[in-house]
């Protein structure tokens, strides 16, 4: 069996359109999700800082804010901004807000935006986004009340009657929720922010990986090479077996790589720190107690069964159809129309199949509370997509198999 | 060793490509004559399990293919018609790749390899790709590939189509050499072919045999029956349209003609040794000629 899975790998490698089509698939990943890196741009008095010293500015003056976000922390943060406020001098008003100008601006904003957009984010009612210019307008006297707040919020997000959440359901977002653990660490993240928020965009490559295995089968019928394997004594069956464990092998070896090129630039020019900084920093009603990390490692194994179904679908395909561009006429469509299609919200079947459809089952969606209820258990977005893939993959193989199997040579 | 056809037919919706097809097949190469579409192809995918009968069986020493399964492929050579390889693999590659889908062991697999490339004239061409060698190269690497398992059945369909003379006759000597003790089934429309190496000859027209008989005696069906004679053009045209005519040729200013008839079809023919191409015509002249019409 080595030896066959052996060569059917040598099947795949050798072939010039495999090259192609990976590196196509290469640089077009890197290019994306390089793209952020030459785009980086910030400010300091001077005017824009780009590419990697505009990184490396922003990184020095994020590194006084590595802080445990206690209540005090917060509230002397909320006060000093407010004190700002009190001296007009540092005030400009555009004719509808006020805002912070000046070294008032370059001393205390600038530095700390995001930590100020993440706090005054907080305060907003669900689906609403204000901005930091609100926090001024904040009542301080009992303190920030930052965790009472962030957990009104999240009631308030269980209960929104558009969600039509069972009682199950919201008792599984409170327990996920009180997990996290409080008070949340602040710190950089800007690599990892990149990744997680670009995770749709490993899509091509996994359409590219599903080109080169679109032959595996159909390659056999077009070339005309399938009576003489199948007229072998291993054609039906253990051949079977081995150009299905290549095509695996090679996905997951060019799904490694291309996860490598995804995360290796961002992380090589924003750098690693934030790996283990709670996601509520990116956003306080986020319910999973994950770090950036884990929730990485979460998305990428949702991304790669995603891979595995998807390598299950074209080897189905591939052994039921004659040629290897009629199993891409029906690959293309399933991974590129929802590219095109907005969800309308999280429940409904419509929501439900856009989100569990490729495209969107590679974002991890992680504010939207999704989830779905199987009699008593509650399964969040990640184990639905998770489940539902891996048991496309089941189900999908063996229907390759015995496709190859039941192929007939006729005229 | 014995291989049985059983009532074997293939249907396309209404229309039979084999039709209740019975042999037993000893040791021995046995030559598969036919016009094009008589249904040759069919025949040998369903014998080489890469096609399902309709109905009726295969049986190999008794036990039918398809609960012998792999036991019976390990015993198969098949070298099908208009076949592709690997055009990025070499020809020892190819070779060692169909040595492992037949279950050869690697070692084993170098030694037959390395014996059958020597065997077909590659050894030379062993480590060029595959898509820079010439249509001969390729059919000959087609019969390595079949015998690398050392088959107790080879069958060979059309094997040496598209062929020059000079390879023709090479490759005839190399499936002589292959065929001993071993169930050949040799499928073409190429008499000249089979009537060198053949031992018996089965001949197929509209899905059916109409022939199976030893090499030694096909031809007795038409002895006597086979004439010559020597005529003006004009003359030799209303030939056509009564007799039987297998061959025409045109000598200085009279052309010679060569007829099966029952009786002589002119006082001055004279009989002829019937030769396996006389037979083939004889059955098949009506489709060759429609063929032959524009």
């Amino acid at each position: 069996m080595k030896t066959l899975i052996k060569y059917e790998f040598l099947k795949i490698l050798r072939k010039k359109s495999t090259f192609i089509v990976m590196a196509v698939s290469l640089l077009l990943t890197a290019f994306l999700f390089g793209l952020p890196v030459l785009q980086h741009q910030t400010y300091d008095e001077n005017g824009v800082i780009k590419g990697s010293r505009g990184i490396a500015y922003d990184k020095a003056q994020a590194e006084e804010l590595s802080v445990p976000l206690t209540e005090e922390y917060i509230a002397e943060t909320i006060r000093g901004y407010q004190q700002l406020f009190e001296d007009h001098n540092n005030v400009g008003f555009d004719g509808s807000e006020k805002f912070i100008i000046g070294d008032a601006y370059w001393n205390f904003v600038a530095p700390r935006e995001k930590l100020l957009s993440m706090i005054a984010a907080n305060y907003d009612e669900p689906g609403e986004n204000t901005g930091y210019n609100k926090l001024p307008e904040l009542d301080m006297t009992d303190g920030a009340d930052f965790y009472q707040t962030r957990e009104h919020k999240i009631e308030s997000i269980l209960n929104d009657p558009s969600r039509k959440m069972s009682d199950a359901q919201k008792e599984y977002w409170k327990n996920i929720s009180d997990k996290i653990n409080i008070p949340l660490q602040y710190g950089y993240y800007g690599g990892w922010e990149i990744i997680i928020s670009s995770f749709e965009l490993l899509m091509f490559a996994l359409l590219c990986i599903c080109i080169v295995i679109a032959p595996i089968f159909s390659g056999e019928y077009q070339a005309k090479t399938d009576a003489v394997i199948m007229s072998a004594r291993y054609g039906k069956t253990k051949l079977i077996t081995a150009k299905i464990a290549a095509s695996f092998i090679f996905a997951a070896i060019a799904f490694i790589v291309h996860i490598l090129v995804a995360c290796g630039i961002p992380l090589t020019a924003f750098g690693f720190s934030g790996w283990n900084l709670p996601l509520q920093i990116a956003g306080t009603t986020i319910p999973y107690p994950l770090t950036f990390f884990k929730a990485f490692l979460i998305n990428s194994g949702v991304i790669f069964l995603i891979l595995m179904a998807m390598i299950s679908l074209t080897l189905f395909l591939s052994a039921k159809m004659k040629s290897p561009y009629t199993v891409l006429i029906v690959l293309v469509p399933i991974i590129f129309i929802p590219m095109f299609l907005t969800p309308n919200g999280t429940t409904g079947i419509y929501n439900l199949i856009l989100l569990l459809l490729p495209y969107r089952a590679s974002m991890p969606e992680l504010s939207k509370y999704i989830s779905c209820q199987f009699g008593g258990m509650v399964l969040n977005v990640f184990a639905m997509r998770a489940i539902l893939y891996a048991a496309l993959t089941a189900i999908l193989i063996p229907l390759a198999w015995f496709g190859f199997k039941k192929h007939q040579i006729s005229a | 060793m014995e291989l049985q056809l059983q009532h074997l037919s293939k249907q396309y919706k209404a229309a039979y490509a084999v039709k209740d097809v019975s042999a037993s097949l000893a040791p021995g190469v046995h030559g598969l004559l036919g016009a094009n579409g008589a249904g040759k192809t069919t025949l040998m995918r369903m014998i080489c399990g890469v096609l399902k009968p309709s109905s009726g069986g295969i049986y190999l020493n008794g036990h039918n293919i398809k609960e012998l399964g792999e036991r019976y492929y390990a015993n198969l050579g098949y070298m099908p018609q208009d076949f592709g390889f690997y055009p990025d693999f070499t020809g020892r590659e190819f070779l060692m790749y169909m040595a492992a889908v037949k279950g050869i062991d690697e070692k084993a697999a170098k030694r037959r390899t390395e014996k059958l490339l020597y065997m077909v004239n590659l050894t030379e061409a062993a480590d060029k790709k595959v898509k820079s060698y010439s249509g001969g190269m390729k059919q000959r690497l087609g019969i390595a590939q079949a015998e690398l398992n050392d088959p107790a059945i080879l069958i060979l369909d059309e094997p040496t189509a598209g062929l020059d003379p000079k390879e023709r006759i090479r490759f005839r000597n190399i499936i002589s050499d292959f065929a001993k003790e071993k169930v050949v089934i040799l499928s073409t429309h190429i008499v000249s072919d089979v009537s060198y190496i053949a031992d018996t000859i089965l001949m197929m027209k509209q899905g059916k045999f109409i022939l199976h008989e030893p090499m030694t005696s096909v031809t007795d069906s038409i002895r006597g029956r086979v004439w010559e004679l020597f005529t003006d053009e004009k003359t030799a045209e209303k030939y056509g349209g009564h007799f039987s005519v297998v061959n025409l040729h045109h000598e200085e200013n009279s052309v010679r003609l060569r007829i099966i008839s029952e009786a002589p079809p002119a006082q001055d023919a004279y009989m002829v040794e019937p030769s396996l191409e006389d037979l083939f015509l004889y059955h098949f002249s009506e489709e060759t000629s429609r063929k032959d019409q524009p």
